[in-house]
């Protein structure tokens, strides 16, 4: 199967689009807030990247179109790390995407963290042994240390009427992420935590940013 | 400690028949409610690894209860998770009010007390034919894509394991009703199942 991912920008703002054999299937864009066409997406983002793909590489005037390699996704309790990779941790309630960026080697890292604290025994769906080691991972790929910065989202409180007091972990898997990056100066480039709505959580390399993706609809560029 | 990964087939064979008559039971008061036939379909175990568990549900949006269930020692036998496709739980609050257009309030509310009617007659079963001791908990409400909600469940299991069990079942009527059933048991119901077995 033959799927796309391009990222394409102009002045006014960006977007990721997924496309299988000019199909166009998913699409993340900064301006879907103020979209009057929503789901049938189609405006000129929709159309440059359609002519790339079509055209097989050529940009059109006056967007940049770049080609993504593939996609990662980082399951329950897992990290992944890539380069010019869309990186994916998806369906996060209580848990929180984490992401780790490199700029000027492009090396980056997404880690899907389950529960607070550290783990004894090296398991990496614990906050700080997941960006322990994803940071390790990183920085044996290549990774330079002092240009590594991070991005993180998640922790929400989905139960709207709560009766149980161990579902809220939430709030402390997110503390447990930002005590981490303190303690190992990753500066923090931008969060999104807390709230009471799913996420999907989308990296783009390419310009560095984060995506949240609300699973009730909304989507911002962080 | 039992660890999930390595239960054999008794076990998880108990569990099915456990899952089996507590959603039958579930299903009958179902279909007192709704006064409706009510059908089930054939249940499912899986085990697997959590990190997967994305893979296990469905991607949309749905209204859900989750509720805890403990032995008479409050030892944590495991977790209920009732999934009503939001269609399905618009329809199930109407008809029960026998009025179209509810309020948000009144309508979480009937699908909490919905799946509390459930999540009792599933216990009640479990605890009649197999002498297995359930306390459901008060029913907590979410309304959201399945991973996302069962991500807290799970965080309190990872703890323990890296595997996960899920037993799936869905009930269905006639009148386009749709709810689906996913018990994620926890060691303690192991033990409890084991001990069961022992007595054979």
């Amino acid at each position: 199967m033959s799927s796309n991912i391009l990222f394409t920008s102009n002045e006014r703002g960006k977007a990721i689009f997924l496309s299988e054999r000019d199909l166009l299937i998913k699409s993340y864009c900064s301006l879907s807030k103020t979209c009057s066409r929503r789901e049938a997406c189609h405006c000129d983002f929709t159309e440059a990247a359609k002519n790339y793909a079509i055209s097989n590489g050529s940009s059109s005037a006056g967007s940049v179109i770049i080609a993504l390699k593939g996609e990662l996704a980082a399951g329950i309790g897992e990290y992944k790390i890539g380069k010019n990779q869309l990186l994916k941790a998806m369906g996060l309630g209580s848990c929180v995407g984490v992401i780790l960026f490199d700029h000027s080697t492009g090396i980056c890292g997404i880690a899907h963290v389950l529960l607070p604290g550290i783990s004894a025994k090296g398991e990496t769906k614990y906050a700080e042994t997941a960006i322990e080691k994803m940071y390790e991972a990183m920085l044996k790929q290549g990774a330079r240390k002092r240009k590594i910065s991070a991005k993180f989202a998640g922790g929400a409180q989905v139960f709207k009427h709560m009766n149980l007091d161990i579902l809220k972990i939430g709030d402390r898997n997110a503390a447990s992420v930002e005590e981490t990056l303190t303690k190992w100066k990753i500066p923090i480039l931008a969060k999104d935590v807390g709230g009471d709505s799913g996420r999907n959580v989308i990296f783009n390399p390419v310009d560095g940013s984060m995506i949240v993706k609300y699973t009730k609809g909304e989507t911002l560029w962080l | 400690m039992i660890d999930v990964a390595n239960l054999g087939e008794m076990e998880l064979d108990v569990l099915k028949e456990l899952g089996n008559i507590g959603s039958g039971h579930a299903a009958t008061a179902l279909s007192k409610m709704i006064n409706k036939d009510v059908y089930i379909s054939v249940p499912e175990v899986k085990v697997g690894e959590i990190k997967n568990i994305f893979n296990e549900f469905i991607p949309d949006i749905v209204a859900g209860v989750i509720i805890a269930l403990q032995d008479l020692e409050e030892n944590r036998s495991g977790y209920l998770y009732i999934m009503f496709p939001e269609e399905s739980s618009r329809k199930i609050a109407s008809d029960l009010f026998g009025m179209e257009d509810l309020d948000e309030e009144m309508y979480e509310s009937t699908i909490m007390e919905v799946g509390n009617i459930l999540s009792s007659s599933f216990c009640d079963a479990s605890a009649d034919f197999m002498d297995i001791i359930l306390l459901p908990s008060p029913p907590s409400f979410a309304l959201d894509v399945p991973t996302a909600v069962v991500d807290s469940v799970v965080s309190q299991m990872a703890k323990n394991s890296n595997h996960i069990i899920l037993f799936e079942t869905a009930l269905s009527s006639a009148s386009d009703i749709e709810i689906y059933f996913a018990l994620l048991p926890e060691t303690g119901l192991f033990e409890e199942i084991m001990k069961m077995t022992e007595l054979l």
